[in-house]
């Protein structure tokens, strides 16, 4: 059998995705479906003093407006940051109160999806309007769970002060972070069909079994009585994965109308009834002494929050990760502001915080005259600087090297602006990237049968990133069958437990169940023909046979395909589950991920710290006249354990980079202070880039064995891409103008 | 978006009387028409679709003349290498324009007619905008972001940004609208077609309701082959301007003998810099001289709270887009 894992496999449901055979939750039309549209709040602040829905029901083929007086049965659920599924804990529709701009304050509900849309325009709510901002104020924050359970939210260890007194030289800069949008292409809908008290609801998911915990605690129901389906996800983020309120009002809009109603929430409303990346501020001493070796390393991060949630993504346990330092003290803090919740957009601390601290040791690195990779070199840590435990494995001097040397680091001037090509000045800049490997439990089952073919089932969810494919890699190569014959199904909650697509988990985690599911259907197979009267493994005894690439090895030489096996036994068929938990994963984590929630192992556990590393090189160019910057080139590297798919792994982390460009230059969302409001709420005004931007980018992905993260040794890289990107392209913006950015995106403006 | 009645006239004086009634309006590529009406900015009761003329389809690349119908594609002219020969600005400003796919369903004379991208004009829940409600107020100069708004030729009314790449460089060679209307034919020299705020920014145009624009004319001069549009954005394609020029440069020698800068990005209006094309005219063309006609071309300039960057951005544009021009005069570029 060919090897499967570590190759390049095409995605196994590419051509269902490009004939259109594939269907997303909102190709699934119940009969008799009825459209929702939302009417969303224009003031940030204040209390609804009316609404005058005679108009909207007057317009022809409208059934029904809702609003918060004529909802029954409208349930909601705890916010995520309270311990819930909920992506908010302030809830819509229950009341008068107005928290943010583009809340929902009716909901309508007609034959047609124009009707909807026309229904919803024409809905006139009235408003007494309050103060509102919203921008955070980062003079104005808060340590995030002061006084009780500071969870690490703040960490010290010797310090800091003394160690910047000793350093030869330091930093003390503040960088900026803006508000952005995840904009997938698939915009957010909702599907939902009662049958009596039987409910099913298609939405595009990152998880599945969250949905149909949160809603079935809401409505009392068994968790049987609810069918939640989400077979494919036209790109998520982070922005899919708990339950919003346009879900919840769908569901409830449908149980009033005694119809299926199915929303299609429009991109601007995107802006506002679900999450966001929360706008930062970061800021870093960091000292060193003459030879570059850290003496001290502070960071405080001050994220943005809403009024009703305390966000908490916290990046400074990856930025203390990163550096040996004697002195460390890190801060986590939120201020407030009159926002919707934010929450998790691809690596959602990770952009921010080393947007910042890559800058800074740039920034140290020029201070010290010292090359900016020696920089990294020599403060490489071997152990967690702050837990201090061993990394399970670290590959970031590996990956610095071998992008250096495909980026042609070497040939690089120093001096700052001592390049230039006609027009355009260049400059070459370096940052590093890392992510945190989550290790989630997870179980999948596997059904092979004598025919050569097998099924995988499991509740996890292809959010573009490739999942069908490599659990069809990862069994093909355990059960000995082609990739082909290996059929993957996803995106039921029903199916056995996987974890919340989220974090980078789901190919660690439930990629180490489906093998173990394929380790215990061997293990049957193997019962079952030792005990057969004939057959190479008959009379073996079943304790000592062993499962490789696919054939089954008794002690003495005997060998037997699975699948020559298998087709030999009474059945010819045989099930079999895999249930995965990391050893150092807590009862209460495993508890947590069985109710929808994200219990993870990792990325520090008691014995070891778990990380995947990344060094990426940018060329940027800088035009004389128009002070345009462009980037001509992005070279990355990358050490993540075993790759499982070279092929998806690589458009992961290429896409990664990729938004890692839209980011430093292009990615802002807009806000308008007076009204308080999102201002480029659409894919027009929101740049994000275009295929002309994007020239060379070239990704490496060096070999590295973990034997520690998983049984498989992979790490999580669906984020890790993204990653140190915009520090890589302001730094070489620096390199080339003498100019210092430090708030995002990085614009022309900044520049004349 | 409201629902409305289509027309499809057979002919262009039938075009003319459909386009005439109150609360009609003319539909070409639908680029801009169709994306206010979906968010609510244009409700016309009724939409008379143009695009079955044949008589205003097509364009001649003439030695003395250029003739564009007001139905050729953005893309098709775009393509065109005589035109890119004779006036490598006009193919610059349409190459340069929106994407692809725009290109394609979009037409010249629905181009120079498209409307502000302010945002506040755009997004109906905003109830401050004098150009959308007249007599509302101005959200964007009342506390709002003015990065993408007027630094020459708005109003305290209005700040709003013509943001079209075509108009600029019809503008710098004056180009004339040919039109017909209720009241008969007329030409129109693109200087006068637009119409600054002051305290009417509803009011865009001269022209008058059921006036249909035919073609673009422009006759042949000097500037025009060595000519160049620079746009500078944010990003590589698909984004309006920051700041754009259009500028033709004729030489005798090194002497300037004829300058033409129009200016994008910036501007109420399409915007034509005359006094910063004075500066060249008769004068030895130098990286400093180009400067220095950077600079007048943003003497009048009155930045708002967010747009300052445009003054000295577009100096250096149109600079930079000089340098471009005498180069190719030279046969260099
Ligand atoms: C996302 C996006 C990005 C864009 N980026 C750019 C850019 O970078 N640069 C740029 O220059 N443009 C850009 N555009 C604007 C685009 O070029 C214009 O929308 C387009 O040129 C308009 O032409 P149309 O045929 O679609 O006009 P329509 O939308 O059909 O009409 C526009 C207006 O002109 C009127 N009209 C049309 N034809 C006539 C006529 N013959 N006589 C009288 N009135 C008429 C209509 O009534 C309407 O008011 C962009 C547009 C979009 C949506
Ligand atoms: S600048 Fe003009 S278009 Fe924009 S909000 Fe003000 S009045 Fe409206």
């Amino acid at each position: 059998m060919a090897q499967t894992i570590n190759t390049e496999v095409t995605r196994t449901d590419a051509p269902r995705k490009v004939t259109g055979a594939a269907h997303y939750a909102a190709d699934f039309t119940p009969a008799g479906m009825l459209h929702g549209a939302l009417v969303t709040s224009r003031i940030a602040v204040g209390t609804l003093t009316g609404i005058d829905i005679s108009k909207a029901e007057a317009e022809p083929g409208v059934v029904a407006v809702f609003t918060h007086e004529t909802l029954p049965d409208y349930k909601t659920v705890k916010g995520f940051y309270a311990g819930g599924p909920g992506s908010a804990s302030f809830w819509p529709m229950e009341g008068t109160e107005i928290k943010y701009a583009g809340q929902p304050v009716a909901y309508v509900v007609a034959e047609t999806a124009a009707a909807a849309r026309r229904g919803a325009q024409l809905v006139e709510p009235t408003y007494e309007e309050g103060e509102a901002n919203i921008a955070m104020d980062p003079s104005d924050s808060f340590i995030v769970g002061a006084g009780e359970d500071s969870k690490g939210m703040t960490v010290t260890k010797g310090d800091v002060s003394a160690g910047l007194s000793e350093a030869a030289q330091s930093v003390d800069v503040e960088y900026v972070t803006p508000f952005q949008h995840h904009n997938p292409m698939e915009m957010f809908a909702a599907t939902a069909e009662w049958r009596g008290d039987r409910l099913t609801v298609w939405m595009p998911s990152q998880s599945v079994r969250t949905l149909r915990h949160g809603i079935s605690r809401a409505y009392g129901l068994p968790e049987t009585s609810v069918r939640v389906v989400s077979p494919f996800v036209g790109g998520a983020f982070g922005s899919k994965a708990g339950i919003t309120p346009y879900t919840m009002l769908t569901i409830a809009a449908a149980k009033a109308v005694g119809a299926p109603v199915r929303l299609i929430v429009t991109r601007p409303q995107m802006y506002t009834v679900a999450t966001f990346r929360p706008e930062s501020v970061q800021k870093f001493r960091i000292g060193a002494d003459a030879s570059g070796k850290l003496t001290a390393f502070e960071h405080i991060e001050i994220a943005q929050t809403s009024q009703f949630d305390e966000v908490v993504n916290p990046g400074t346990h990856m930025t203390r990760a990163m550096y040996a330092s004697p002195n460390i003290h890190t801060e986590q803090r939120l201020s407030r502001s009159d926002t919707n919740t934010g929450g998790f957009m691809r690596a959602p601390n990770e952009m921010q915080t080393f947007f910042g601290l890559e800058s800074a040791m740039d920034e140290l690195a020029l201070k010290l005259a010292m090359d900016p990779v020696e920089l990294r070199r020599v403060n490489d840590a071997q152990t967690h600087p702050v837990a201090e435990v061993p990394f399970s494995s670290r590959s970031l001097m590996e990956c610095y090297d071998a992008a250096a040397a495909s980026f042609g680091w070497a040939d690089r001037n120093p001096e700052v602006g001592g390049m230039t090509d006609g027009d355009w000045l260049v400059g070459y800049g370096c940052a590093t990237a890392t992510y945190p490997t989550n290790i989630s439990p997870s179980a999948a089952r596997v059904r092979m049968q004598g025919t050569g073919h097998a099924f995988i089932e499991l509740a996890a969810h292809d959010v573009g990133t490739g999942s069908y494919t490599i659990f069809a890699q990862i069994a093909a190569a355990r059960l000995g069958l082609p990739v082909s014959a290996c059929d993957v199904v996803m995106g039921e909650a029903h199916l056995p437990l996987a974890p919340i697509s989220g974090g980078s988990t789901t190919a660690a985690s439930a990629g180490s169940a489906v093998h173990l599911a394929c380790l215990n259907l061997a293990a049957q197979v193997a019962r079952e023909v030792s005990q057969m009267s004939d057959g190479p493994l008959s009379g073996v005894d079943p304790e000592r046979i062993t499962l490789e690439d696919g054939v089954l090895r008794g002690p003495d030489g005997q060998s037997q395909p699975l699948l020559e096996a298998l087709a030999a036994t009474p059945r010819g068929e045989a099930t079999a589950e895999g249930e995965y938990r990391h050893p150092a994963l807590t009862d209460q984590a495993l508890k947590l991920t069985y109710q929808g929630g994200y219990g993870v192992a990792g990325p520090v556990t008691p014995e070891m710290a778990m990380f995947a590393f990344g060094a990426e090189f940018a060329e940027v160019r800088i035009h004389r006249w128009t002070h345009e910057i462009r980037v001509p080139r992005l070279h990355g590297a990358f050490a993540a354990g075993t790759w499982l798919n070279r092929k998806t792994a690589h458009s992961q982390l290429m896409g990664g980079m990729v938004w890692g460009i839209g980011s430093a230059l292009h990615e802002v969302t807009e806000i308008d202070h007076a009204r308080a409001r999102f201002l480029n709420a659409n894919i027009a005004e929101y740049l994000v880039p275009v295929n002309a931007d994007v020239r060379e980018v070239r990704v490496e992905m060096l070999e590295e064995q973990d034997d520690y993260v998983n049984p498989l040794g992979v790490k999580g890289i669906g984020e890790l891409g993204i990653v140190g990107t915009a520090a890589a392209i302001g730094n070489a913006i620096h390199h080339a103008t003498g100019k210092r950015l430090r708030k995002l995106p990085l614009r022309m403006s900044d520049l004349v | 978006m409201d629902n409305f009645a289509y027309f499809r006239p057979g002919s262009l004086s039938e075009a003319i009387d459909q386009a005439s009634a109150e609360g009609r309006d003319i539909l070409a590529g639908g680029t801009t028409m169709v994306d206010l009406m979906k968010l609510d900015v244009q409700r016309p009761d009724g939409l008379v679709d143009i695009t079955g003329l044949p008589e205003l389809e097509g364009y001649e690349i003439g030695a003395d003349r250029l003739r564009f119908g007001a139905l050729a594609r953005m893309a098709e002219v775009g393509d065109d290498a005589d035109l890119a020969a004779a006036c490598p600005a006009l193919t610059e400003s349409l190459w340069k324009a929106a994407s692809p796919q725009l290109r394609h369903a979009a037409r010249l004379g629905g181009n120079v007619l498209q409307r502000t991208r302010c945002p506040y004009f755009r997004d109906t829940a905003y109830v401050q905008c004098n150009k959308r409600e007249p007599g509302s107020g101005c959200a964007a100069l009342d506390g709002g972001v003015t990065s993408l708004h007027a630094i020459l030729g708005g109003s305290e009314a209005c700040v709003a940004m013509y943001p079209g790449d075509w108009a600029q460089a019809l503008i710098a060679f004056d180009a004339e609208v040919k039109t017909q209307g209720p009241g008969g034919t007329r030409t129109i020299p693109i200087a006068d077609l637009h119409l600054r705020p002051g305290d009417t920014p509803e009011i865009e145009t001269i022209l008058e309701k059921g006036e249909i624009i035919t073609a673009i004319e422009i006759p042949v001069i000097g500037a025009m082959r060595a000519s160049h549009y620079l746009k500078a954005r944010d990003r590589e394609s698909y984004a309006f301007a920051n700041v754009s020029a259009a500028v033709g440069l004729e030489m005798e020698g090194d002497t300037v003998s004829d300058a033409r800068i129009g200016l994008g990005g910036v501007a109420s209006v399409p915007w034509r810099a005359s006094a910063a094309e004075d500066v060249l005219r008769g004068k030895t063309f130098s990286e400093d001289l180009a400067r220095e006609a950077g600079r007048v071309a943003f003497a009048e300039a009155t930045p708002l709270e967010h747009s300052a960057y445009k003054i000295p951005l577009g100096a250096d544009v149109v600079a930079g887009a000089l340098m471009t021009a005498h180069a190719r005069a030279k046969g260099e570029n």
